[in-house]
């Protein structure tokens, strides 16, 4: 058994004349949580319904569990995909969705989902039709944690959850993957909350990959250079500048990969510098390559 | 807790570091699974032991077969040695460097230093 | 690796589910709310024999007592024994259009879902024909349940004994399932493209097929073959376009994508 969970060659979807996902290529191991980032419209959803079967690639190859996941009930078997927008029959209550997952999920706890209804405060006898947006964000995460599929997609799983509710969400999660660790893929834009929780990043924006990296070494790889203008510029010509922004006479530039030594010279400088977080780092990383292209064959480039 | 922009696992074997130095946890006792830090600090579990994995690299830790992770004999005092230098190096050398720049002599320092830790005892006593 | 203290590996194998497990389980995914399926379609039934009691005694008022032949023959112009199939239809529709994007998200496969489908269709259509040509028998047995009322002795039923009644109903009831199934699939398959292509030419067959038969001359021929099928006969033709709607939907719905 080979230790890859995804992988993607060349993967390009179309619709029409507009391409959803552009050529990408990349592999995701087995049991590890990642974070799929990227702003809306980047491709995020349109690659995990690829991944799920429920789209067709219009080019490429794309392996889950070593085969196609299309039409494959082997694979499907093994995969959990829960999307924001999930339909559910009109006459539903949640406990009509509780009772029949368990007959497509092998490794179904019921146990855990008992609990995770009562963390949720979720009432069972109500109709679907009838509950809050956050009720029914609330049945996707219950259904992608107690089923405990060996690939779990979250895909903005946390419509309408307020704050209590979503760190609740990412408390079970951390709790039943230490216990029974699974391919977990998140996608979300809530980068702050969850960046803690990622073993590997990968960004996209126009259906590209932007970013594949451990998130240990995205946090710390880029710092905030603030000081005089002059000084500033001297001291970042020739980085790898990911922004820069100025007041005045102040200049601050992100730039990438500094060592101890240089940290220290810019102090001598009498530069200031500030950490950036995997957030600001993806911000400001997503918005520079739509605003100056020239930057994209950075450190970080796609095929890295 | 855990901060933005600092690998987390150099802040989880700092804190590790930290809780022996301060005698929180004793030499010849376990610390914390992986499991528990990252439930503790809610991050994910590979992250934190990669932290811990960084001190047992150091000699920091050491395993103990099916039981967890121990810290070594001797481990405090050699992180109290290696403070002292990270001290020495980050802090007192660049304090004589700009007190070089300002015409201040090393022996000038010492006794602006000693005042100093007078006063602010005095401050912390009353 | 860090993982060494990870306690089990449990999630990372599933033990695969044969087919027919599998196929079984959509069945039960669509049975889950029994409302749907069962509850309501007898519900319906129950009020339209309410009705159907009331309507009696008008019937029995304008043709001079009930339970005379001319009252029994009046009765048999109600629809009132299909009066579930309105629903029905509506529940075909929605077996696929909210039952196929759940089963996705599932981890179904599309045959599955269609095959699992087809196959609760299958038991649903064979479980109302006995308990309709049932019923049927029980009205005839007890003179319209001792009141003189009669409901399933309606429109064809109860003319050519208990098995036509059981096979005419289970392809009604067969077709009534996939035409709203079909209808779902083509628009969950090509959007509204597919339904203006599909109502459109339905629409032209239609009138095609009335205009041909009107020019040439050959209603009496239509009227002669009609007759000569017996009830029977036209219910084993009905057969073919629940097999067209079937399989086509199958492979419709094979290459279909959930709306997101």
């Amino acid at each position: 058994m080979t230790d890859t969970a995804v992988r993607v060659t060349g993967l390009t979807k179309k619709f029409g004349a507009f391409t959803a996902i552009d050529d990408m290529s990349f592999t995701v191991e087995r049991n590890k949580i990642y974070g799929l980032l990227g702003r809306n419209g980047a491709g995020k959803t349109t690659l995990m319904q690829l991944l799920s079967g429920q789209q067709f690639a219009t080019s490429g190859s794309l392996e889950v569990f070593g085969a196609s996941p299309v039409e494959n009930a082997r694979v499907l078997q093994s995969l959990c995909f829960i999307k924001e927008s999930q339909k559910y029959p009109d006459s539903f209550r949640p406990e009509h969705v509780l009772a029949s997952a368990p007959w497509f999920f092998a490794n179904w706890d019921a146990a855990l989902a008992d609990r995770l209804v009562d963390d949720f405060r979720l009432p069972l006898m109500r109709p679907i039709k009838k509950l809050s947006r956050g009720q029914l964000s609330a049945i996707g995460v219950i259904v992608g944690l107690a089923s405990r599929a060996p690939l779990t997609f979250f895909d903005e799983p946390y419509l309408g959850l307020d704050a209590v509710a979503r760190q609740i969400f990412y408390d079970r999660l951390l709790e039943d993957y230490v216990e029974h660790p699974r391919t977990i893929i998140l996608s979300t834009h809530l980068i702050d909350e969850v960046s803690n929780l990622l073993e590997h990043v990968l960004v996209i924006d126009e259906g590209r990959i932007l970013m594949d990296q451990d998130a240990e070494l995205l946090r710390g790889s880029a710092s905030t250079v603030v000081g005089k203008k002059t000084d500033v510029d001297a001291f970042v010509a020739g980085r790898d500048i990911i922004s820069r922004d100025g007041i005045g006479g102040l200049a601050s530039v992100t730039v990438a990969g500094l060592s101890e030594a240089e940290r220290a010279a810019a102090r001598a400088a009498g530069l200031e510098l500030s950490p950036v977080s995997l957030q600001q780092l993806i911000v400001q990383r997503t918005t520079s390559i739509t605003q100056e292209p020239e930057i994209k064959t950075d450190a970080w480039s796609a095929r890295a | 807790m855990i901060e933005a922009g600092k690998p987390i696992f150099v802040q989880i074997a700092d804190q590790i570091e930290n809780d022996i130095i301060d005698g929180v946890i004793k030499e010849e006792t376990p610390v914390p699974s992986t499991n528990e830090f990252a439930a503790f600090h809610r991050i994910n579990p590979a992250t934190a032991g990669k932290g811990v994995n960084r001190l047992v690299e150091d000699g920091i830790l050491y395993k103990r077969r099916g039981i967890g992770m121990f810290v070594a004999t001797g481990a405090r005092q050699r992180l109290i040695g290696a403070r002292t230098e990270q001290f020495r190096a980050n802090f007192v050398g660049p304090l004589l460097c700009e007190a070089a720049k300002l015409g201040i002599t090393p022996e000038q320092v010492a006794g602006m230093i000693r005042i100093e830790s007078s006063t602010e005892r005095k401050g912390s006593n009353s | 690796m860090t993982a060494t203290d990870f306690v089990t590996d449990t999630a990372t194998s599933v033990h695969p589910r044969s087919a027919p497990e599998r196929i079984w389980n959509v069945v039960r995914l669509h049975l889950v709310d029994r409302r749907t399926y069962i509850g309501i379609p007898w519900l319906i039934v129950g009020m339209a024999f309410v009705v159907t009691i009331f309507v009696a005694q008008i019937v029995g008022f304008t043709t001079g007592g009930l339970g005379t032949p001319d009252a029994i023959e009046g009765q048999r112009y109600s629809w009132a024994v299909l009066s579930p199939q309105w629903y029905l239809v509506i529940v075909g529709v929605q077996a696929i259009s909210f039952g196929f994007p759940l089963a996705l998200g599932f981890g179904v496969t599309r045959r599955d879902f269609y095959l699992g489908t087809a196959l609760l269709f299958v038991l649903i259509s064979a479980a109302n024909a006995l308990a309709f040509a049932v019923l049927t028998q029980i009205e005839q047995l007890t003179n319209g349940w001792w009141i003189d009322t009669y409901m399933f002795n309606a429109l064809w039923l109860g003319l050519d004994g208990f098995w036509v009644d059981l096979f005419s109903f289970f392809v009604m009831q067969l077709l009534v399932f996939f035409i709203g199934a079909s209808i779902a699939t083509i628009y969950m398959r090509w959007r509204m493209p597919g339904m203006l292509v599909f109502w459109s030419s339905l629409a032209l067959a239609v009138v095609g097929t009335v205009t041909i038969i009107t020019f040439t001359n050959s209603w009496p021929d239509v009227g002669l073959w009609y007759g000569a099928q017996g009830i029977a006969g036209i219910f084993a033709w009905l057969l073919l376009p629940a097999a067209i709607a079937g399989f086509g939907g199958f492979l419709a719905l094979r290459r279909a994508t959930p709306k997101s």
